[in-house]
């Protein structure tokens, strides 16, 4: 029976309508894959000499032990992120057959099959068995070897079933981000240290390796708790949204802008009910910490706004291009309705351009904490920000016009290449470019003019911002019907 | 005469799917589309909603070009499919999005929808899902109520009765007569013979994107459909 499922799900996967941007990404994924598997062999082979080289000094068991939990901390974190849960369609299996034990062992199975499984044992088999064996016997490799394998299986299930358990109701996720926030927090603050416990730990077991049978045990349990969880809930109403009452809402301080407004309205509920422009918008919270890459004190002091622009204008207007750059596909499953609706295409963008413009002014002001770093990112901020919201929205939507994929917004965004074509790639070109062309040949005169070209540069676009929209409208209307039938297309 | 088709072509693929020498509606008819799988019904519709531009040839409704200009828009309703409805808005939510767009208030949405609470049968106001969480039928209700409640002087449905339960059938047709005031034009495509022979004054039968037959429904109409389909 696992072998008809897995032959299933391989056929399926072949057969699939989008078949072409799924299997370019697999193969991508799959090299990248080979890469990092290839990178963790080396890891596991010289990790002796690196632990000499680089902590040198330092005994080298405290170091892999401490090494160990620290690991699957981060392994548990990235897993949450982007192990998929296993979905074997199993609603066609449902009714036939099958014992239900069957659907469910081959759900449990199947999610072992993942490379994330693979890294761990490559990367702390061979020190083990290198260098643990003959230091403290056989028998404490065997431990050692028992208790990252269950470790593998612990973080495999409990991701899991964090994931099915959060997916059903949400709420359980803030304190989960908070106790992850305490711990990284205490652990940043150097009062706890997870290197420090996992030491202590594998110390201990070196010691009392009979006590190493704990990891096991945890793993059995994990994995019969979701086991249990995943039969009471293998029902077809559990496999389809949540059951809580879903209720009208409006957004009034959209309706001063007419119709405008209320598209806009309209898709703002678009990105918080569904997943994938949902888990888009969530990114570009994230990515507001990128500027800490960048924002060193000597580019501060020197006034090197030149190498702070980028990430500025990425910073703050990351929404309009990573959310912009599948405009109108997110709204590829209503667009006919909307080509013969009473919608003036005036307005259509006129809400784009209210919600890009909403987006980035949040993302600025958010990013203001990095003025504690220097006054002078808040002025680099600015100037980002009106270019963004008056130069970049026009580019983005310009390019919207140019982009015909169908995108399902109830599927995830981790590795979603669904909707990705040439023109949504080379989009962030002319955005993170084009300022560099204003500031350089005025930053010559000094780095302040640079940013008021920039500033300036944005406020025009602003002010001729009706020009834009009916050279949008004339670009849309030319494209509309291929635009359309590239969305009727659903993969 | 509100709609005239000229010379419209459409090929996909090489393979002819529209093809219509000449065509008027007139104000006021309700007129009934019938015709196997790919005689082209949905691509006429799509054309005459301007989503999909012909190949040669012209739709024009009052006169002008549907390609050419939106004006079209502030007088015709439709629902074609699901790809029509905001599958993420409660109901209510989009009734009063539609009615936004024609200058209606939340209030009169709502006082609007009270009368189709028969037709609703209880099963689409205040259930707390969403759109994409209803039924076939019950999304085709919510589309249907929508194309009627902008009050337009066209109004295009693509079988509209498909999916839905016997008694909204029945009742839809009612309303569809009760809508036929001289007024309202409507086009209607069905694989039903009974409803539109019911339901419609004139029946186009379409075969391979050509015109087969146009006539003026009479009693002996129903009966030369079944005929044509039985061969």
């Amino acid at each position: 029976m696992f072998s008809k499922f897995l032959h299933h799900q391989w056929i399926g996967f072949w057969r699939s309508r989008n078949k072409g941007g799924t299997i370019a990404a697999q193969v991508i994924l799959v090299f990248f894959a080979l890469y990092l598997i290839g990178v963790c062999f080396l890891l596991g082979f010289v990790m002796e000499d690196l632990i000499d080289k680089f902590l040198p000094g330092r005994d080298v068991f405290t170091v892999f032990n401490g090494m160990i939990l620290y690991y699957f901390a981060i392994d548990f974190i990235l897993r949450l992120q982007i192990q998929e849960l296993p979905t074997l369609a199993i609603t066609p299996y449902l009714h036939l057959n099958i014992p239900k034990r069957k659907l469910v062992n081959f759900l449990q199975f199947r999610s072992l099959m993942s490379v994330i499984n693979i890294f761990p044992l490559i990367i702390f088999f061979p020190f083990c068995i290198r260098n643990i064996g003959p230091e403290y016997g056989n028998f404490s490799c065997a431990i050692y070897l028992t208790a990252i394998f269950s470790l593998v299986i612990f973080n495999n299930y409990a991701a899991l079933y964090f994931k099915r358990v959060s997916a059903e109701n949400i709420k359980i996720v803030i304190p989960a981000i908070l106790l992850l926030a305490i711990v990284g927090g205490l652990e940043y603050l150097k009062i706890f240290s997870i290197a420090a416990f996992s030491d202590q730990l594998f110390s201990f077991i070196v010691a009392h390796p009979f006590a190493g049978l704990v990891f096991p045990l945890l793993a059995i349990i994990i994995f019969l708790i979701n086991d249990r969880y995943l039969r009471n809930n293998l029902y077809l109403e559990n496999l389809s949204s949540g059951q809580e009452k879903k209720s009208s809402t409006d957004y009034p301080f959209l309706d001063s802008f007419g119709a405008a407004g209320t598209l806009a309205a309209l898709e703002i509920k678009l990105i918080l009910r569904n997943r994938r422009p949902k888990a888009t918008v969530t990114k570009a919270l994230l990515l507001l910490f990128y500027g800490f890459l960048f924002y060193k004190g000597d580019l501060i002091a020197s006034n090197q706004f030149g190498k702070m622009l980028f990430p500025a204008v990425f910073m703050t207007g990351n929404t309009i291009m990573i959310y912009g750059q599948f405009m109108f596909g997110w709204q590829a499953a209503e667009f006919d309705g909307m080509l013969a609706n009473r919608v003036q295409i005036k307005d259509f963008f006129g809400a784009k351009l209210i919600l890009l413009t909403i987006s980035a002014s949040v993302l600025t002001i958010l990013s203001t904490f990095y003025a504690y770093l220097s006054w002078k990112i808040l002025i680099i901020h600015l100037a980002a920000y009106l270019y963004n919201i008056g130069v970049s929205t026009i580019i983005v939507l310009y390019f919207a016009t140019r982009n015909y994929k169908h995108i399902d917004i109830s599927k995830g965004a981790q590795f979603n290449w669904e909707g990705v074509s040439a023109s949504t790639m080379l989009l962030a070109l002319p955005i993170l470019l084009s300022p560099y062309l204003i500031y350089l040949p005025l930053s010559l005169i000094g780095p302040y003019w640079g940013l008021l070209g920039i500033t300036v540069l944005g406020i025009a676009g602003l002010l001729s911002r009706s020009f834009w929209i009916s050279f949008l409208v004339r670009e849309f209307n030319k494209r509309k019907h291929k635009i359309a039938a590239g969305f009727r297309e659903r993969s | 005469m509100i709609i005239e088709i000229n010379k419209l072509k459409k090929i996909y693929a090489g393979r002819t799917v529209t093809d219509i020498e000449q065509l008027t509606i007139n104000t006021g008819e309700t007129v009934g589309v019938v015709g196997n799988n790919g005689a082209g019904k949905t691509t006429l519709f799509r054309m005459l909603l301007d989503l999909i531009r012909p190949d040669s040839g012209e739709i024009l409704s009052k006169g002008k070009n549907v390609a050419a200009a939106d004006q079209w828009k502030q007088y015709t309703a439709s629902y074609l499919d699901e790809g029509f409805l905001i599958d993420y808005l409660t109901p209510e939510e989009y009734f009063i999005f539609i009615g936004g767009l024609h200058h209606m208030g939340p209030r009169e949405v709502m006082d609007y929808l009270h009368g189709y609470e028969e037709f609703f049968n209880g099963e689409i106001l205040e259930r707390g899902k969403y759109i994409r969480d209803f039924s076939k039928g019950n999304q085709n209700k919510i589309g249907i109520t929508a194309s009627l409640m902008q009050q337009p002087e066209l109004l295009v449905l693509d079988e509209p009765f498909a999916n839905l339960d016997p008694t909204t059938q029945i009742r839809l047709k009612a309303h569809l007569r009760l809508l036929k005031s001289g007024k309202l034009t409507t086009l209607i495509s069905s694989h039903d013979l009974n409803h539109v022979t019911d339901v419609c004054d004139r029946i186009i039968l379409f075969e391979k994107g050509k015109v087969i037959k146009d006539i003026y429904t009479t009693e002996n109409t129903l009966e030369e459909l079944e005929a044509y389909f039985s061969q």
